[in-house]
């Protein structure tokens, strides 16, 4: 019997290499959005504070409705996925992570329910100049910036200022909100061309700044 | 002979299949001899009761011949294979046939963007179609690539083609390939390349003269076409 050790040992490894064949097919269980949101975490953050050197933005305390959106839109195609939109073609992949309506509700749920995070301001701009833009921006976006989920704006107060800044500049780029099915990207964008430039953008952000959530 | 069960979509698909088919009967026929002799010497010299164990120092040239004539036919073989692979390195790397047309490749943390020429046939001028995950070519003709990177380093590889390039960030690395049949296959990118690098699949969409020049009419000079996620939102049930 001794004589065949080598020879069952050696298949058993074989067939043990042949077992390990798990397939994530996805469909089967929805996890709890805090499990998902691990995924996330790389790169907004553990608490969803966002990180700038990934450009990923503050998401804590977003509503669910909006993050919910911007993930079936990242999934689809119809924001993050302009050849420019550098930032956006990183978020896109990482929207895919999530295979059903169900996880991109349960995720949504768990980052509306995080606690805001107080961003540092990194702009500098002329606030009072701002705050006579801010007039048009009020109309969807709220007098303090808190977001309207009548007209799908969502918060702008309390975000990342470079972030802010980034988009507009897309929007305005029509690298973000160009896509023919994206409608509420599609209300945004013309106001953005309300904006002259780009010192007229910090300005406005620099008011935003002012407001707190 | 292996293009039978193996689709090729290049005109060096075939050659480099032929290298691995070579490699791998090289290989594999003494590598499974080796394991017979290997298994033949464990079964036949196994624990003996009242035999000794014995030391072998291998200095008699009967039994030095089991590891010096292996080392031999190791060295012709690997001249085999070595002619056979420069051949083959020779016709995929350091020819560049005239091209028909050029196409640019630009590799992000996860994305492809694909910039053809559009109908001028030129890069760099209006007309040219930027396509995000998905490549558009003709059949039959031969394309340059261009393949640059935003970041970090990827790799733009095409097994249909049999075609691996790795992407360099702050080069521009240049190479060919020329379809030989239609339909659409998978491009991926295999350098690690972050966490997204999973995520990052692109197509290539090969079609016949006819079918490619009506995309390219009706795309050209539009900003920017993306590669619908297979399925409405992103194939999600
Ligand atoms: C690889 C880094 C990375 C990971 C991982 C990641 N994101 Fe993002 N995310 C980004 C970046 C970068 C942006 C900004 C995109 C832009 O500039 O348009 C972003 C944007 C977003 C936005 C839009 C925010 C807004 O105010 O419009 C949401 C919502 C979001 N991410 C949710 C998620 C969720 C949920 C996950 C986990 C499933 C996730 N992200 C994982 C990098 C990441
Ligand atoms: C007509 C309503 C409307 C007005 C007015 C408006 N916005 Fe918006 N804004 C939106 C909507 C809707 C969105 C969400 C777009 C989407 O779903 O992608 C948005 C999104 C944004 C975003 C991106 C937020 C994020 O988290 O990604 C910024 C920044 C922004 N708006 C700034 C402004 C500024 C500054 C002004 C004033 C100049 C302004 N908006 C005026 C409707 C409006
Ligand atoms: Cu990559």
């Amino acid at each position: 019997m001794r004589q065949y050790l080598p020879f069952v040992l050696s298949s058993a490894v074989l067939a043990a290499t042949g077992c390990n064949s798990i397939h994530p097919d996805g469909a089967a269980a929805t996890l709890p959005g805090e499990e998902l949101y691990r995924s996330c975490e790389p790169c907004h953050g553990g608490a969803g504070e966002g990180n700038p050197s990934i450009a990923a933005p503050a998401i804590a305390g977003h509503p669910a409705w909006y993050v919910e959106a911007q993930l079936v839109k990242f999934r689809s195609g119809i924001r993050g996925a302009h050849p420019d939109d550098y930032e956006g073609l990183r978020m896109r992949p990482m929207s895919r992570q999530l295979y059903t309506q169900a996880e991109i509700k349960a995720v949504a749920e768990h980052v509306s329910k995080l606690p805001v995070q107080k961003a540092a301001p990194t702009i500098t701009g002329d606030a009072a100049a701002g705050a006579v833009s801010w007039g048009t921006c009020q109309a969807c976006h709220g007098v303090d910036g808190k977001g309207n989920p009548a007209v799908n704006a969502p918060p702008l107060a309390g975000q990342n200022d470079w972030y802010l800044l980034t988009q507009l500049k897309k929007f305005k780029a029509g690298i973000r909100g160009t896509n023919p099915d994206d409608t509420t990207g599609g209300t945004m964008r013309p106001m953005s061309m309300t904006l002259a430039d780009e010192q007229a953008m910090k300005n406005v952000i620099a008011h935003i700044n002012t407001l707190s959530r | 002979m292996i293009s039978k069960y193996l689709e090729a979509g290049s005109t060096y698909a075939g050659d480099i299949d032929s290298l691995i088919l070579l490699i791998l009967a090289v290989v594999g026929f003494w590598g499974l001899l080796a394991e017979v002799v290997f298994f033949g010497l464990i079964f036949k010299f196994a624990e003996k009761e009242g035999v000794k164990a014995l030391y072998v120092t291998g200095e008699d040239p009967k039994e030095k011949r089991w590891v010096s004539i292996p080392h031999y036919l190791t060295l012709i073989f690997d001249v085999m294979i070595i002619i056979g692979a420069l051949r083959v390195w020779a016709e995929v790397k350091l020819d560049m046939p005239q091209a028909d047309e050029t196409v640019r490749v630009t590799a992000q943390q996860w994305a492809w963007t694909f910039t053809h020429p559009g109908p001028d046939g030129k890069l760099d001028t209006e007309d040219d179609i930027r396509t995000v995950d998905e490549l558009h070519v003709e059949v039959g003709k031969t394309y340059h690539f261009e393949l640059a990177s935003r970041d970090v380093l990827h790799s733009f590889s095409v097994p249909i083609f049999r075609l691996k390039q790795d992407i360099v960030p702050g080069r521009i690395i240049k190479g060919w390939f020329k379809p030989v049949i239609t339909g659409t296959y998978d491009i991926q990118c295999t350098e690690i390349c972050g966490i997204g690098h999973g995520l990052m699949p692109a197509k290539i969409v090969i079609s016949e003269a006819g079918k490619h020049q009506a995309w390219v009419k009706a795309n050209a000079g539009v900003a920017a076409v993306a590669a619908p996620v297979s399925g409405s939102t992103g194939g999600m049930p």
